[in-house]
């Protein structure tokens, strides 16, 4: 009777254990693998810069920004899956950041399809995000010299030349341009709202 | 003895129906399928994608080959290349289940795609699909339209 009390006493303790290492391990290490990728994908650094583009209320410029830490995505609303699996896990992690840090951060979402993308249909799609996001677009000439200087890769990808519902290549990369303008960082297609977050704060505590 | 009689006729009954079920099975019945949904698709948008896991219980490959639903122009199946960061979007032809194995269709890869949306879908909803097998058998589903921007929907998507 004594020994069996003691067994499951001692049952118990080893469940016990094995529930919070479990809770605690897997989370950490996903964090810190996503990071090694995250880290390891800016071997050739974009030189980045300013930049004047269209929204749906006015021209906006990657300098009305400054004091600010502004996260950049290129995209095209007609994606069905890349786009929203990367602006869904940047809004989440926005949302997830405090007031302060709220104000102190902008995501801005460049279009590398304007044949298709108008500024308000930009709006819309970035209003969906419900993250204060900001749709852009522009002349072809005027995106393709930003694709440039941020390492920015796009095609279009038609499969019949009069396809009006055809797909774009881009680069999935999200940006990271600190409060001075400098572009200092760019995360890997499906990084998680965690590393996200987690990368926001890095940042804007870098220089306050 | 009847005992024994009533025993066999029974298991040779069962061995009999185990045989049938095989001999009508088509690609269809082969497939099961899990964690099927639709992604809610934000305004403005005129295209989404449909996840899901494809498992075969039978011996054979089984080929998904298309999709049909009534909420789209067309429905297509795609898969994803990433080349060096740069996310190349392609239709393809089929979608292959070796046998005894999965495949999964999910963000970032294999998917169905819904071209030329004719309503919105919203979460909440349900949709109905029909996928299409090489040997020419349909599976109906209905399935959830499901939002990123829920927390809860990135719960097993590691």
């Amino acid at each position: 009777m004594k020994k069996n009390i003691i067994l499951l006493l001692i049952a118990s303790v080893i469940i016990g254990l094995s529930i919070i290492l479990w809770l605690i391990m897997p989370s950490q290490h996903a964090l810190s693998s996503e990071h090694k990728i995250a880290t390891a994908s800016l071997s050739q650094k974009p030189v980045g810069g300013n930049f004047t583009l269209t929204s749906a209320s006015g021209p906006v410029s990657l300098s009305d920004y400054k004091g600010k830490l502004v996260l950049l995505y290129f995209g095209y609303t007609f994606c069905p899956d890349i786009c929203p699996t990367n602006l869904g896990n940047l809004a989440r992690a926005y949302q997830q950041l405090t007031p302060s840090e709220k104000e102190q951060t902008q995501i801005l979402f460049i279009s590398v399809d304007p044949d298709r993308d108008t500024p308000d249909r930009l709006k819309q799609y970035a209003d969906y995000f419900n993250s204060g996001m900001i749709g852009l677009t522009g002349k072809k000439s005027n995106i393709d010299n930003i694709t440039d200087r941020y390492g920015v890769v796009y095609a279009i990808h038609q499969e019949k030349p009069d396809e009006t519902t055809y797909s774009v290549d881009h680069s999935a990369f999200t940006y990271i341009i600190n409060k001075k303008g400098e572009l200092v960082e760019q995360l890997p297609h499906a990084t998680s709202s965690d590393v996200f977050t987690q990368q926001i704060r890095h940042f804007m505590t870098q220089h306050p | 003895m009847r005992f024994q009689l009533n025993f066999t006729s029974t298991f040779l009954t069962a061995c009999l129906t185990i045989m049938s079920l095989n001999a009508f099975a088509n690609d269809a019945s082969a497939i099961d399928i899990d964690h099927a949904y639709i992604r809610e698709v934000p305004p403005g948008a005129m295209a989404t994608g449909s996840f899901l896991t494809l498992k075969n219980n039978s011996e054979q490959e089984v080929r998904l080959v298309g999709a049909t639903s009534d909420v789209a122009k067309k429905v297509e199946l795609h898969t994803h290349i990433n080349d060096n960061g740069v996310m190349k979007m392609r239709q393809i032809q089929y979608i292959s289940v070796a046998a005894h194995q999965e495949t999964k269709l999910q963000p970032g890869g294999l998917h169905i795609m819904f071209i030329g949306l004719q309503k919105e879908l919203k979460e909440g909803q349900t949709i109905s699909m029909t996928l299409k097998f090489k040997d020419g058998s349909q599976k109906s589903l209905t399935i959830p339209v499901k939002s990123v921007m829920s927390p809860m929907n990135h719960m097993h998507h590691h």
